[in-house]
């Protein structure tokens, strides 16, 4: 079984995943420049190395309230083929392996409630993890 | 919001240099006197002094320092004409000459001193010039060595004729080819253009003359061309060169002078080429701001074409035309675009010196390797390039290539190479990487000072030296005592140009740097201004005026959620949209100010709340789906690092009605 490197991150409490190998950069968020016209979700746009990258707020793209921001706030910039997305998220901060045994398909209720944006779930010791369907989360089909 | 250069490295080099220059001026110049003294001429002190001068104009040249240049270059072309024979040094002239590298050496001194170079005194180089101008040795005068008709004489500039009485002083062959074009040569595929092309790679073409000339069987159109050449063969080699064009090939000298001063002098590679034109780039930006007037021109035309077509008139052949005129279009603008393109060589021209600078300055031993091939990149970006190259190759030498001792000790070559490579990488990317062969990044070293884990990767290593603290920090343990610059050489790539850094290194063996950045950077003049607390950008082109908003003047128009307003403009009602209404903003300041734009040739003003300024911005695409929205074009940075959004102003507006529409 291989063992692969994965970016956790926080979202209203719950834990999230993204490969390690998708993530091009974590950093403290500093604002992004709204766009007005674009999806409620994106949150505007941000510079990174020179490229003009759009923020997908995830808490507003899972539909969930909004809240403060705070010191812990960062912003997970992952690639999906050529484009890359920065995820806004509450808070990032481990790295940890996930045995591809470790993850299973999520339960057919979440997945729905999820509408497809959870596209499997990983126990770590104690704690739950979801693995996000990262081309979901960024509007492909 | 560009990187300033610091020119201190160049200087340092130059001021080298130009002191041992000016003292083989001084001596020549005073073996000239004593010879002009005695009535005669010192042909090797002449040229001696010559050559020092025309170094020095080039040098200063690559440091920018005018005043130095003019009067270098004053001194060099009285100097040629006596070295040619065409004039006499006199003791007068020469003391003159005396005068001038005493100028010179007050400001290279100023230079030196970090103080502001006086401007060239314009005294002393109208007497120079006056001289210059002034009798001439009695065995030929410039004009008469060229075998021509006067009145084509006359159509010839006096620095073309300089520059072919200049090429012949050097050895070549002046010509005059004429080519008298015809239906049939042009239907066998040759033109003036094609004979230029192919004269071209033969020879340096100096000047090309339309001649008004009587029709005839050979001549129906009554033109033809007479082309003033430097070759290096005698007339009949160029003539075979093009068989069928019926090139006419004559002399216009007897025979060329034996090659003597000019082909010394050529390898100095500082001075003026022939067949090119510097231009101020403000000219080439008017020329695309003129197009851009032409290509917006033409989107209305097209839509007046389109209005006609539905009110069912035939347009077929105004179609045709319109096609064509697209492809012109096309055309001029790829055209327009080549003519802002500079080759890297030149970009790297003063590369060299500032190496040798930086040899003196550190004491090691580096040679220079530079590759640029035929890579080209368009002037604003090389503009941007070149300091980050600077910062590159200061780090390299400074940094990572060791001294000699420490070279030998380790069993590698004293002599440190630095080479820089030049590549074009697909149709729209240049890279350009500099290697050293020095001691390779520490990255134990560059993580304690960054206060980091030690960095895995060399990616990763690159973000740690990239940390904008990270230079101070540095700066106290460099023997130079300069900063690493490293933020600045990657904000340059990627914020400014929209391009990559990387970092390949290893342990004592070398590092690479690499620029992957692109051909070609889209800046416009754009107007600033705020609403709703956001900045935004509009390029100028596309406002017509700006106008102040009375409030009490406003006329609120019927509807329930209008954001449309009106405003008396010359005596006309002008539709006013709120910018933070489009937008659904809420605005709390009032807005102050109309941008008024043309629609679909109806004026409309986009109201906002303040200007805030006018600056050159280098506009960068937005391409994700997830923000490609109507009315925004691209997204630009300020100098804050974050994105300000670039505006379509007139699509915008066009949005709204849509939307009032349905």
């Amino acid at each position: 079984m291989t063992a692969v490197l994965h970016v956790v991150f926080k979202v209203a409490g719950s834990e999230y995943a993204l490969p390690a190998s998708d993530v091009l950069q974590m950093e403290t968020f500093t604002g992004a420049t709204p766009v007005p016209g674009a999806r409620p979700w994106v949150a505007g746009v941000m510079q990174v190395r020179g490229r003009i990258v759009p923020v997908v707020d995830v808490r507003a793209r899972f539909g969930l309230p909004a809240v403060e921001r705070t010191l812990d706030t960062r912003v997970v910039v992952a690639l999906h083929g050529e484009r890359a997305v920065a995820l806004l998220v509450d808070a990032a901060r481990e790295v940890i392996k996930l045995d591809e045994a470790q993850i299973k398909p999520p339960p057919e209720i979440v997945a729905h409630e999820a509408q497809g944006l959870v596209k499997g779930v990983a126990q770590v010791g104690a704690r739950i993890v979801m693995l996000l369907d990262f081309s979901k989360v960024i509007g492909e089909e | 919001m560009s990187v300033k250069v610091d020119l201190s490295e160049f200087v340092s080099g130059f001021l080298a240099e130009a002191d041992d220059l000016l003292a083989l001026a001084n001596t020549s110049l005073l073996a000239a006197e004593i010879a002009s003294k005695h009535g005669g001429q010192s042909p090797r002190a002449v040229r001696e002094a010559f050559r020092a001068l025309h170094t020095i104009k080039g040098l200063s040249g690559m440091v920018g320092v005018e005043p130095v240049v003019a009067l270098a270059h004053r001194m060099e072309s009285l100097l040629r004409l006596a070295d040619q024979g065409v004039t006499r040094l006199t003791p007068e002239s020469v003391d003159l000459l005396l005068q001038g590298v005493r100028a010179i050496e007050q400001r290279v001194g100023a230079l030196r001193d970090g103080k502001t170079v006086p401007e060239a005194p314009s005294a002393l180089l109208g007497r120079i010039e006056a001289v210059e101008a002034g009798p001439r040795a009695p065995q030929a005068t410039a004009a008469s060595q060229l075998d021509l008709e006067p009145a084509l004489l006359a159509k010839l500039a006096p620095m073309d004729r300089d520059q072919l009485l200049q090429g012949i002083a050097a050895g070549k062959h002046a010509l005059r080819a004429d080519f008298t074009p015809s239906p049939e040569k042009a239907a066998a595929g040759i033109s003036i253009t094609s004979v230029r092309e192919q004269l071209k790679a033969h020879a340096e073409i100096v000047k090309v003359l339309p001649l008004s000339i009587a029709a005839s069987a050979d001549a129906p159109g009554g033109l033809s061309f007479a082309l003033f050449l430097l070759a290096d063969g005698p007339p009949e080699t160029l003539a075979s060169f093009l068989p069928g064009s019926g090139l006419l090939v004559r002399p216009l000298a007897a025979a060329p002078l034996p090659p003597e001063l000019e082909a010394e002098v050529e390898s100095d590679a500082a001075g003026v080429r022939p067949g090119l034109v510097r231009v101020e780039v403000s000219r080439l930006d008017d020329t695309m701001e003129k197009l851009s007037a032409l290509i917006v021109t033409r989107y209305r035309l097209s839509r007046a074409v389109a209005e006609l077509a539905q009110a069912g008139a035939d347009v077929r052949a105004l179609k045709q035309i319109m096609a064509e005129n697209a492809r012109q279009l096309r055309d001029l603008r790829a055209a327009v675009l080549h003519v802002r393109m500079v080759r890297l060589a030149e970009v790297l021209e003063r590369v060299p010196l500032l190496v040798r600078g930086l040899r003196r300055n550190t004491g090691k031993q580096v040679r220079l390797v530079l590759d640029t091939g035929d890579a080209e990149v368009d002037k604003a970006v090389a503009d941007r390039l070149f300091p980050a190259i600077v910062h590159l190759v200061r780090n390299a030498v400074d940094h990572a290539i060791e001294s000699p001792p420490e070279r030998r000790a380790l069993g590698k070559p004293e002599e440190g190479v630095l080479r820089i490579v030049c590549r074009q990488r697909g149709g729209s990317q240049l890279e350009l990487s500099i290697t050293d062969d020095g001691r390779g990044v520490d990255r134990h070293l560059v993580a304690e000072r960054a206060r980091r884990e030690v960095p895995e990767t060399d990616a990763a290593l690159l973000d740690l030296l990239c940390l904008p603290g990270l230079s101070t920090r540095a700066e106290a343990t460099t023997t130079s005592g300069r900063g690493m610059g490293m933020d600045i050489v990657r904000r340059v790539a990627e914020d400014e140009l929209g391009g990559e850094l990387l970092l390949q290194t290893q342990p004592g063996v070398g590092t690479t740097f690499k620029l992957r950045v692109p051909l070609s950077i889209t800046i416009v003049d754009a107007f600033t201004f705020e609403c709703a607390d956001q900045r935004y950008v509009v390029p100028v082109s596309m406002v017509e005026e700006i106008l102040e908003i009375d409030p009490a003047r406003l006329t609120r128009t019927p509807g329930a959620a209008s954001t449309t307003s009106m405003l008396q403009r010359r005596g006309e009602a002008l539709p006013v949209l709120q910018l933070a209404g489009l937008f659904g903003l809420d605005q709390k300041s009032p807005a102050t100010r109309a941008l008024v734009i043309r629609r679909g040739g109806e004026a409309t003003g986009i109201a906002v709340h303040r200007m805030v300024g006018q600056q050159e911005v280098v506009v960068r695409p937005m391409q994700d789906s997830l923000v490609r929205v109507p009315g925004v074009t691209g997204a630009t940075d300020l100098g804050d690092g974050k994105p300000t959004l670039v505006l379509d102003l007139a699509a915008l507006a066009g949005v709204a009605l849509g939307k009032e529409a349905a």
